[in-house]
């Protein structure tokens, strides 16, 4: 058969967010895949540079759009293990607690955007709705529904106002209690099993040859989650349970991501009851004009809702970080895992295959 | 930790040794025995390839390169020590002719991370199967995070010197 | 309805009957996609308003640039505004389309969108909410009925200058003029 060059460009109805790739097809089915990034490039490693250590904080934000929160939270743990600074306890809770909500989010946006490309338009208009009551939650706390800047280094900005602990409980009730509906609609749906079982699977041995993290790894069997391995904020003083499946295609991803939600909402309720009742929120830091920072440079890494996050920060002495690069997981699904994944499906499961495998390109291109 | 680093010193020579903090590594090697040392850590275990990065140390007219390893569980439940370690392997190339050879063999997911330290620094893998653009559009003279870039004075070449709409049709009208 | 819509949807059926159904391109360009999933959904209906995405630009009427614009994503939005048909309306989303935004030093962002597609009208914010989004759509109504939101005009009349700039930006471009000399005017 002929083989034929289709562009899956920027402008179109199956993409979610600005990345292209170029397949080169036979029929139906894909022969060779070819990432195409480079859309939302702006340089934020440039940027960085020129601005000062807490100048950068609104910038570092923006680098993922759908859950700015882990990277404030890696930047200003960046930043502590450069300057030498302690986090109090009761700020350690609230970052916990603000990390788990922003991660129960992350989810449910992803769950729109497969709903979404599979035509399940009920359960993506439910998931949309859900996380809009949670995003008041945010906006309450923080002041701002989506780009929030709230962990600082030393801490967090402020601490919980009257009543929050209360709604916000009530709010997780909300969501918790519409899960069996969730069950019965979406995920034991006999029609979305037929359409995500055996398609993009990635094998253990791939997945570690091709350097995956995250939910694709988590898949097929692995409990490889920086939580437990490197615990940072408050995660060493509750127990809590990472939630595998062996298969490897997009139906295991799919209940896994729902599997680790659930276990989110179940880990707010364990960490209120811990958390002190008193106490300062963070530690105070130098006048932000005039900071310096002494030479040295770090690695921290920290594990946002798409698997393993990590920056490598350089310091020379003066106001302005020196060089800054940020691991991000998109990286990797992105422009290896997906090339591989997509030979041999057909051209209707492109957007299904990218979906399941939890790519955002801001984070590609930074 | 210890026992790693007696190793290493044993096995290989021009190789200094830092640990800074409890979980972290740091290897300054010479250029030659890179690719030895990546491939006796990973026969030791550490089989994931985090990030390759770049320095650029425009007064020692020197470029740094950076290799960060970890390890994956070998079995499901174990969080071994070893989990928590990154190594972070560093050696230095001339600033003029940047040229060094590339680990694909090693580590097959160092590809994009190769594509993209040649179009933003200038550095040529050898050995390399496609050093084509990853993430810019066009060619600039000098590349974009060298140290002597600047950003302001090229943003006011390239987008300020193009006119608005109304400049342009009032210089027609004067014309005419 | 009262009398003053029943006079206006009289007098000029074909203007109305565009303000009350926007169609909306589907294309992502930017960070300020963030808040168009919650404006289309249960919360924040659109539909309300008419508006709803359709998959091809050439069915579409209105183009929602969200967010800052690079060199890469500037090639597509001018094929895709050149496919749409006419009456058609651009709005922009926060300050990067004006001035460069907060990546004003950015080598590959671009500072001003008005240079290169005529631009009818820009909503506040860094993202805006969706009832900001909605009340920048009810502006654009009163512009319309007022004859000012003549975006497409413009492009018509001044495609040499148009096509000038975007030339000097990027070289030589791949497709040819959208107009010639003889069907301006």
């Amino acid at each position: 058969m002929r083989e034929l060059e289709l562009y899956f460009g920027p402008q179109h109805l199956g993409m979610v967010g600005n990345f292209s790739i170029t397949l080169k097809v036979e029929g139906d089915r894909i022969v060779k895949a070819d990432a195409n990034p480079g859309y939302l490039h702006r340089g934020f490693e440039k940027l960085m540079e020129q601005r000062t250590w807490m100048q950068n904080f609104p910038l570092v934000c923006r680098i993922n759009v759908v859950e700015p929160d882990h990277m404030e939270l890696i930047y200003s743990m960046a930043v502590e293990k450069l300057a030498g600074i302690e986090v109090p306890e009761r700020g350690k809770y609230i970052r916990s607690i603000f990390c788990e909500m922003a991660r129960v989010a992350s989810h449910l946006f992803g769950l729109w955007a497969y709903a979404n490309m599979l035509g399940f338009d009920t359960v993506a208009h439910w998931a949309m709705y859900h996380r809009d009551i949670l995003l008041d939650m945010f906006e309450e706390l923080t002041g701002a529904r989506v780009y929030h800047i709230y962990v600082r280094p030393g801490g967090v900005r402020r601490d919980f106002p009257d009543g929050f602990i209360d709604r916000l409980v009530k709010t997780l009730h909300k969501i918790g209690g519409k899960v069996p509906d969730y069950n019965a609609t979406f995920f034991e749906n006999r029609l979305f099993q037929k359409r995500a079982e055996g398609i993009g699977v990635v094998t253990r041995e791939e997945a570690i040859r091709m350097g995956a993290v995250g939910h694709t790894l988590k898949a097929t069997g692995m409990k490889y989650d920086i939580r437990k391995i490197e615990p940072y904020a408050a995660y060493d003083q509750v127990d809590f349970d990472i939630p595998t499946r062996t298969g490897g295609d997009a139906y295991s991803r799919l209940l896994t991501i729902r599997d680790d939600m659930i276990e989110s909402v179940h880990m707010i309720f364990k960490l209120i009851d811990k958390m002190p009742n008193k106490g300062e929120v963070y530690t105070k830091t130098p006048n932000p004009f005039k900071w310096k920072i002494p030479a040295g440079e770090a690695y921290v890494r920290c594990e946002s809702s798409r698997g393993e996050l990590g920056l490598y920060i350089v310091s020379d002495g003066g106001d302005k970080p020196y060089r800054a690069h940020f691991n991000t997981p998109s990286y990797n699904h992105g422009l290896t895992v997906l090339e591989k994944a997509l030979e041999g499906e057909s051209i209707s499961d492109v957007g299904n295959i990218m979906i399941s495998l939890y790519v955002v390109p801001p984070e590609i291109d930074r | 930790m210890n026992e790693l680093k007696k190793k290493l010193l044993s096995s290989f020579d021009n190789v200094e040794i830092n640990i800074p903090e409890d979980n972290r590594m740091i290897v300054i090697t010479k250029k030659e025995s890179v690719l030895s040392i990546l491939s006796y850590l990973k026969k030791m275990g550490y089989n994931h390839f985090a990030l390759e990065s770049c320095n650029d140390w425009i007064d020692d007219n020197e470029f740094e390169l950076i290799y960060i390893l970890s390890a994956y569980l070998e079995k499901d439940e174990q969080y071994q020590d070893k989990g928590k370690r990154n190594i972070i392997l560093k050696t230095r190339i001339s600033r003029e002719k940047a040229k060094f050879i590339t680990i694909i063999d090693i580590f097959e997911n160092a590809e994009p991370y190769e594509r993209e330290i040649h179009e933003m620094f200038g550095i040529y893998f050898e050995g390399h199967p496609r050093l084509t653009p990853l993430l810019l559009e066009r060619d600039y003279d000098i590349p974009p995070f060298r140290k002597d870039f600047d950003t302001n004075k090229y943003v006011e070449n390239t987008f300020g010197k193009i006119p608005s709409i109304k400049e342009r049709k009032k210089e027609k009208n004067e014309r005419t | 309805m009262d009398r003053n819509q029943i006079s206006k949807w009289l007098k000029n059926p074909g203007k109305m009957a565009n303000k009350y159904s926007f169609h909306v391109v589907y294309f992502c360009t930017g960070c300020g996609i963030i808040e168009i999933p919650p404006s289309i959904t249960t919360r924040w209906d659109a539909e309300r308003f008419g508006i709803i995405p359709v998959a091809t630009p050439r069915q579409a009427n209105l183009f929602l640039i969200t967010g800052y614009v690079s060199t890469k994503t500037l090639k597509p939005i001018i094929r895709t505004y050149e496919q749409m048909p006419d009456p058609k309306f651009t709005v922009a989303f926060g300050s990067c389309p004006i001035n460069g935004g907060m990546y004003y030093d950015s080598y590959n962002t671009i500072t001003s969108l008005d240079k290169y597609i005529p631009v009818d009208g820009y909503i506040a914010g860094c993202m805006p909410r969706p009832e900001a989004i909605f009340i920048g759509i009810t502006h654009l109504w009163k512009l319309i009925d007022m004859d000012k939101a003549d975006g497409y005009k413009r492009y018509r009349e001044d495609y040499v200058h148009y096509r000038a700039n975007q030339e000097q930006l990027f070289g030589e471009l791949d497709w040819p003029p959208l107009f010639s000399e003889e069907n301006i005017k």
